[in-house]
């Protein structure tokens, strides 16, 4: 099927959205590919997807990503969605220390259910909420170290570092991909679609909107 | 002090002047429009309402004394009758009866009051959290600690401690959420009972067990029945790779109360509890089977979205539901069951409840 223009792109990555129910994956996927945050929203139930194409390092990436539902028992569906992802944002939110000791299920969740070489990047949720913090900044940066994660603290609410964030793991998973195909002969991988580059203007959505539509 | 705020004329218990529906969610903006409010249903259509609803009044009896042996001498009456729609004044009370959910209750006096005061369960903290994130635009849902919040915890938590290998799961809420909507605290929980267990139906209990295993058989179920009854849609799914964990598992997990306008989720609840889960088959077929000219021209992102957003007229029960009622699922729903479970295993259940079961 043709492409028309606006869908055109030179890489296609899939991440996912993982982590502990209730820590705002559904936002900050919201925040970042519609430019909403929805006070009202109502827990996943399974899967959602959206989408985004955006510049990264001067070349146009599809982001594909896949939110799933954070309770433990719908790992049961949600784990097939790892296959073939090329990140993984894992998210805690900062208020509750249990989300953030729970990080390590889910980094075994992805060792077991994910491609060895995923890029994964910490993400610490909920910044907006000062008072209530109870996971510290460097806590989790030194977890993150020791895990080889990249590391960042947001606030879908506010829309702080969720651009950054997702800049941040499009730009490595870019470099890890782009370094292969130049060391090896091997084709790419079959989840890389390479099409004609062009620029994609206006992709960056910079007025804040209200709250989404769902019911 | 306290006295005179509440004699002061303030709008009732949600401090938000936004306008609701009929069923007390808050209009979204879109439907919002001037002529909105005036808009409502011609005077002979509430005529039409209150006929039906004298013929359901003599149909169920004084409290549902007669509805037993109604159903008994005319079961094709009831069955017809109810895929026209339960009226709203009765659902409640109709649901019980056709659910078997008030027998439920009749013979466990005092247990619900017991599991809700003197039990604790592991899942309350699942369940606070999900509190608010339940039916968020509903009126009666959306005070923080009100009645509404209040009894959807109770439910939730006694369920949680009835059958503690189900406990909480993401979903149910939507479930107790509903029917909380149409009757009291531990009407909701007998009949949330009577689905999880299988009183009249096969018991739902297996969407929520470790695993989610009858997730997993409705979905291989779905997935065969679309291919069969809609091939070009199956075709195109395919090279799309689109399957139906991504669209589908909402409809079973939550009975469509997820995310479809609710007046469309009732009208398949009134048919659900009276026929069983064949009926989210027939209504998933159904929407695919409306929307498939334009569904089979999309390319797979916009799929994922067309098939989470269903065009209005898709939704209107009165054509989608005739168009489910003729789509026949039965027999090979059987036999992909049987083949599924070939495949995998036949799941455990439990026992108490499945000499009751019928299929």
């Amino acid at each position: 099927m043709a492409r028309r223009p606006d869908e055109e792109y030179d890489y296609l990555f899939k991440v996912v959205l993982i982590g502990d129910s209730g820590v705002g994956k559904s936002n900050l996927l919201s925040r970042f590919t519609r430019n909403e945050f929805c006070l009202e929203s109502k827990s996943t139930i399974g899967v959602e997807f959206a989408t985004r194409t955006l510049q990264v390092e001067g070349r146009t990436v599809k982001a594909q990503i896949w939110d799933t539902a954070g309770q433990e028992r719908y790992r049961a569906i949600t784990s097939a969605y790892y296959r073939g992802a090329l990140g993984a944002l894992l998210v805690y939110d900062v208020t509750k220390p249990t989300t953030f000791e729970n990080v390590s299920r889910w980094l075994k969740e992805l060792r077991d259910h994910a491609d060895s070489n995923i890029v994964i990047m910490l993400i610490g949720n909920k910044t907006d909420l000062k008072h209530l913090r109870a996971v510290a900044t460097e806590d989790a940066q030194n977890y993150a170290e020791k895990e080889g994660l990249s590391f960042i603290e947001t606030s879908a609410l506010e829309a702080t570092n969720v651009e950054k964030a997702f800049q941040t793991i499009l730009g490595e998973i870019y470099r890890i991909i782009s370094k292969k195909s130049l060391s090896s002969e091997e084709p790419a991988p079959a989840n890389i679609k390479e099409g004609k580059t062009i620029v994609v203007g206006g992709s960056e959505a910079n007025t804040k909107k209200p709250c989404c539509s769902s019911s | 002090m306290e006295k005179k705020r509440i004699d002061d004329y303030e709008p009732g218990p949600v401090p938000s002047p936004r306008p609701l529906d009929r069923f007390g969610f808050v209009k979204q903006e879109l439907n919002n429009s001037p002529d909105g409010l005036t808009k409502g249903r011609p005077a002979y259509e509430y005529e039409r309402e209150e006929r039906r609803v004298r013929k359901w009044r003599k149909m169920i009896g004084v409290g549902g004394s007669d509805w037993k042996h109604y159903v008994r001498r005319k079961p094709h009456v009831v069955k017809r009758r109810i895929r026209k729609g339960i009226p709203d004044c009765l659902r409640g009370l109709v649901w019980q009866l056709i659910s078997g959910s008030r027998d439920l209750l009749l013979m466990n006096p005092g247990v619900y009051e017991q599991l809700v005061i003197y039990e604790t369960s592991a899942s309350e903290l699942d369940i606070i959290r999900d509190i608010s994130r339940t039916f968020p635009s509903h009126v009666f849902f959306q005070q923080r600690h009100g009645p509404g919040q209040r009894s959807l915890y109770n439910v939730l938590k006694a369920y949680s401690v009835f059958d503690r290998d189900v406990g909480y799961v993401q979903g149910m809420g939507f479930l107790a959420g509903l029917l909380l909507l149409y009757m009291s605290e531990e009407d909701a929980f007998w009949l949330l009972v009577a689905l999880l267990k299988g009183a009249v139906h096969a018991p739902m209990e297996g969407l929520y067990l470790v695993g989610l295993p009858l997730v997993q058989q409705y979905l291989f179920q779905f997935d065969h029945l679309m291919r069969e009854h809609l091939p070009k849609v199956g075709e195109h799914f395919s090279q799309e790779m689109i399957n139906p964990s991504m669209y589908a598992s909402q409809w079973f997990i939550t009975v469509f109360s997820y995310s479809f306008p609710f007046h469309l989720a009732l009208r398949i609840w009134d048919v659900f509890l009276n026929e069983g889960v064949k009926i989210v088959f027939k209504v998933g077929l159904a929407l695919l089977k409306y929307c498939a000219d334009d569904l089979t021209k999309l390319p797979f992102e916009k799929l994922i979205h067309a098939l989470r957003n269903f065009p209005e007229d898709a939704m209107d029960p009165d054509t989608l539901l005739p168009m489910a009622y003729s789509i026949k699922v039965s027999k090979r729903l059987e036999e992909l069951k049987q083949e599924y479970e070939d495949k995998n295993g036949k799941p455990v259940q439990s026992a108490e409840f499945n000499e009751k079961q019928k299929l």
